[in-house]
């Protein structure tokens, strides 16, 4: 029987041995697309390879690509944040209008980042106190907070003065003269929240109660004041993306933000996060969000009628949810043979 | 070091719903001893392990750690006592990889990043120990049920804890994967852990045990030494769950001179089946047994649409072939009752009745007529022994009377093939003998019966024959006069060897 190892070390300090079987990252398929759409319209359009063009089309994700990959622990959490838009929207009428006031902008950008989390732990608690999902309250908070800017802003773009701070500058400007503020902090806040979600208790809670809610609690998880922090997060990358918004272009109109929610959500799922809850990739969200850039631009630069942009994106949303179900078909397949080998 | 045992449970009591999980349960566990709670499913195990977890208060009675008296209100306050609970479904993550479902909130930190090579290095004796030879990044959901309950209970080990509690530990688990197990948990209790390992087969529990508590409707009825269990008692504890079964009803001289119904499968492949073949005839109940994942339960999927067969034939008493879809099962009278798959809680039990009704068959009536529904519900619920009003919410039974309205719902379009998954898992012993009951009945009438159990002493009780799966194929038939719980056993864990090498067999042979 077991006589070759009865000396249980349980606590064992032995080296170990384990030879994991090699697994594809769940961000391959994503990174594979981007590659091949950017190899196809840079084969089609030669200037869309320059630098220039790239780095505009990675300002342009860059936004939207922050509420997504605070979407992605949303998502983790088997929950769906619909306010984003409006979040965003709020906190960068907020901070204008608190610029415009006369207060330093600085302070004014952290009001609005603020604004965001607080909206973000009403969610939370509301979600909570009301015991609906998460989905039902940010619908409401979504025509609150739309609701809220229209008013503080009076139905008009709003375009706060310049001052000497260095406000507007530093995020207008561009790091080495050619990348743009919003692009570097895209990426640090990508590379930071993926460590987070994949290499902190915390981002550890999040998953865990998305996969099993019920066996978070039995482990001893709060997986209340786990869903309230990870709406809180969402919040305030919001506000932070809507802040930005206002620094890079010095002004916020009504449409802006309007389609973030949704473009968030496609962008996590795109990148191989599951509507399911329990499994999440924060880079692989940051991808999605270029790669709906990509069509999105390429298809302006290939001359093709704007009108067909919604028509791409969706159908490469559906694409990735195929791929998705294939590789977890196969992987099953693949788990039945191995089985089937074990016994001979 | 105080001599008081280092937990004891007084005089806990526990309600759910309407029904008496625990009444006056009482026990002790001395330290470093192995204390095994028998008792036959239902008879509330699985209430007191929640109970020591934390995640169900107790209506009634004191657990005392240590002499004290302890309040556990919290998963977390168990775990400060030092109480590792391992449920029976064991509570994990799927979707995460091995790792994270063994360190579960409590991850080593390096730096203040999660530490995976900590994780890693902290498992892996245990894991090597227990035998389970799995890539730890792998999701949990990729990994057969034996090797994710070990996980479960590896994770539980993970803590340290002073009172291990395990719950049907080795339900999923194969010969081998349970004699590992066994020689860890004797290996943790010369170190002077305390284990307290609920089961429901003696002679498990014999193969471990220091003391034997015997568990009965939620009240302890024997407590000694193992030592000290004599043959009368070991032969008295093994009949405990006999009673449950009501004596078959000699239906089928009445149905001789008709024409039974058959089922006949042949080389039914797919998934992990391979090469199923077996017939059934009207008025019998065939008992599937197996382990989790042993493919037995894919059998019943596949008959009634729910899998794919990658190829075998089928013929039902109507026709070929199998349905193609659930909807079409119900159509041509084939059912599906299993434990998991509920009812509608937030819907009345006539709404929910009269769904298989409304969902898959025309029954005369265009639309939905509440009052007819109600009609009908008021019938069954009669029938089926129901104690609820028809129109009252489903979600306010209990589970036993949920599963009656599960089964009900297919008794209104007189189906002719039952299959039967689990029927009885995790309800209370009183609805079960109903359940029981329900079975035999609708066998009287001429059912095809099909019904699969991982408790084996439920087919045996139940079954005229009952076919044996090991591995996705059937390893052997039992019928007759040598059907016995653990002859089934013997089948379907591949251990046709002579008999373990504890005194546990010496007990079954006294008991049979």
């Amino acid at each position: 029987m077991t006589t070759a190892d009865t000396s249980p070390r349980l606590a064992g300090s032995a080296t170990p041995k384990t030879k994991p079987s090699f697994r594809l990252p769940a961000e391959a398929g994503v990174v594979v697309a981007l590659v091949v759409l950017v190899g196809l319209l840079g084969w089609l359009q030669r200037s869309f390879l320059e630098p220039a063009n790239l780095f505009a089309l990675i300002e342009q994700a860059a936004l939207p690509g922050i509420a997504a990959i605070g979407m992605v622990f949303v998502l983790s959490l088997r929950e769906i944040d619909l306010s984003v838009g409006a979040v965003f929207h709020l906190a960068a009428v907020v901070a204008a209008v608190l610029i415009a006031a006369g207060i330093d902008p600085w302070l004014s950008a952290l009001a609005g980042v603020a604004l965001g989390t607080c909206i973000g732990l009403v969610n939370g608690l509301l979600a909570q106190a009301l015991r609906v999902p998460v989905i039902a309250v940010t619908l409401g908070t979504w025509w609150i907070a739309y609701g809220l800017s229209s008013v503080v802003g009076k139905g008009q773009a709003i375009t706060p003065p310049a001052d000497d701070g260095g406000f507007f500058s530093t995020l207008s400007g561009k790091a080495f003269g050619v990348v743009p503020a919003s692009v570097v902090i895209f990426v640090l806040l990508a590379l930071t929240l993926h460590i987070v979600l994949h290499r902190t208790r915390f981002g550890y809670r999040v998953q865990a109660t998305g996969s099993n809610p019920e066996a978070a609690a039995d482990a001893g998880i709060a997986t209340a004041t786990v869903r309230l922090m990870a709406l809180a997060l969402m919040g305030a990358v919001a506000g932070l993306a809507g802040v930005i918004h206002l620094g890079a272009q010095g002004a916020i109109a009504p449409a802006d933000g309007n389609d973030f929610a949704l473009f968030a959500i496609t962008a996590a799922l795109i990148g191989g996060t599951r509507l399911s809850g329990g499994h999440g990739s924060v880079v692989g969200a940051a991808i999605g969000a270029l790669v709906i850039q990509v069509v999105l631009s390429g298809m302006a630069l290939l001359g093709i009628a704007s009108a067909w942009t919604s028509f791409a994106v969706g159908v490469l949303l559906v694409a990735a949810l195929a791929v998705d179900r294939l590789g977890r078909i196969w992987r099953s397949h693949r788990a039945d043979r191995r089985q089937a080998a074990k016994r001979g | 070091m105080s001599d008081s045992p280092l937990i004891s449970v007084r005089n806990l009591a526990k309600r759910l719903g309407g029904f008496v999980a625990l009444e006056d349960m009482s026990l002790a566990a001395e330290r470093g001893t192995i204390h095994a709670v028998v008792g036959e499913s239902g008879a509330g195990k699985s209430v007191l392990a929640r109970i020591l977890a934390g995640i169900e208060g107790a209506d009634g009675g004191a657990i005392e750690i240590d002499g004290h008296k302890v309040a556990i209100d919290s998963p977390n306050t168990a775990r400060k006592h030092g109480l590792a609970v391992v449920q029976q479904q064991s509570a994990l993550f799927p979707d995460r990889p091995v790792l994270a479902n063994l360190f579960v909130n409590r991850e080593p930190l390096q730096s203040g990043l999660v530490s995976r090579r900590e994780m890693r290095a902290r498992s892996f004796a245990l894991l090597r120990q227990l035998g389970l030879a799995v890539d730890v990044g792998a999701p949990l959901g990729e990994l057969d049920p034996g090797e994710r309950q070990l996980v479960g209970i590896a994770a539980a080990l993970l803590e340290h804890p002073r009172l291990l509690v395990l719950d049907e530990p080795c339900e999923a688990l194969d010969r081998n994967q349970r004699d590992r197990l066994f020689a860890v948990l004797r290996e943790l209790k010369a170190r002077g852990m305390t284990i307290l390992h609920l089961t429901n087969r003696l002679e498990e529990a014999l193969a471990l045990a220091d003391q034997v508590t015997v568990m009965r409707n939620g009240r302890d009825v024997l407590s000694k030494p193992r030592s000290d269990l004599t043959a009368t008692e070991e032969a008295m504890i093994g009949q405990l769950g006999l009673t449950l079964f009501p004596l078959p009803l000699r239906s089928l001289s009445n149905l001789a001179g008709t024409l039974r119904p058959q089922l006949t499968v042949s080389g039914l492949s797919g998934g992990r089946l391979a090469g199923v073949e077996f017939s059934a005839r009207g008025g019998e109940i065939i008992g599937l047994a197996g382990l989790p994942g042993s493919g037995a339960s894919d059998v019943l999927a596949m008959l009634f649409g729910h899998r794919r067969a990658r190829k075998g034939k089928v013929r039902f008493p109507d026709g070929d072939g199998l349905p193609r879809t659930r909807t079409e099962a119900a159509r041509r009278g084939i059912c599906l009752t299993s434990s998991h798959a509920g009812v509608m809680a937030d819907r009345s039990i006539a709404f929910n009745l009269s769904s298989v009704v409304v969902g898959a068959r025309d029954w005369g009536r265009r639309w939905y007529s509440p009052k007819a529904a109600a009609e009908r519900a008021a019938r069954q619920v009669e029938a089926l022994r129901i104690r609820s009003g028809s129109d009252e919410l489903a979600g306010s039974l209990s589970t036993g009377g949920r599963q009656k309205v599960a089964i009900g719902r297919w008794l209104e379009i007189g189906p002719q093939v039952v299959l039967l998954d689990e029927p009885a898992r995790g309800i209370d012993t009183g609805s079960k003998q109903e359940i029981y009951g329900l079975i035999r009945q609708m066998a009287a009438s001429g059912c095809i019966m099909l019904l699969h159990s991982t408790e084996m002493s439920e087919l045996a009780g139940l079954c005229d024959r009952v076919l044996a799966f090991r591995d996705g194929r059937i390893a052997g038939e039992v019928a007759g006069a040598e059907m016995d719980a653990a002859a089934l056993r013997k089948l379907i864990t591949g251990d046709t060897a002579a008999p373990a090498p504890e005194p546990a067999t010496t007990s079954q042979r006294n008991a049979a």
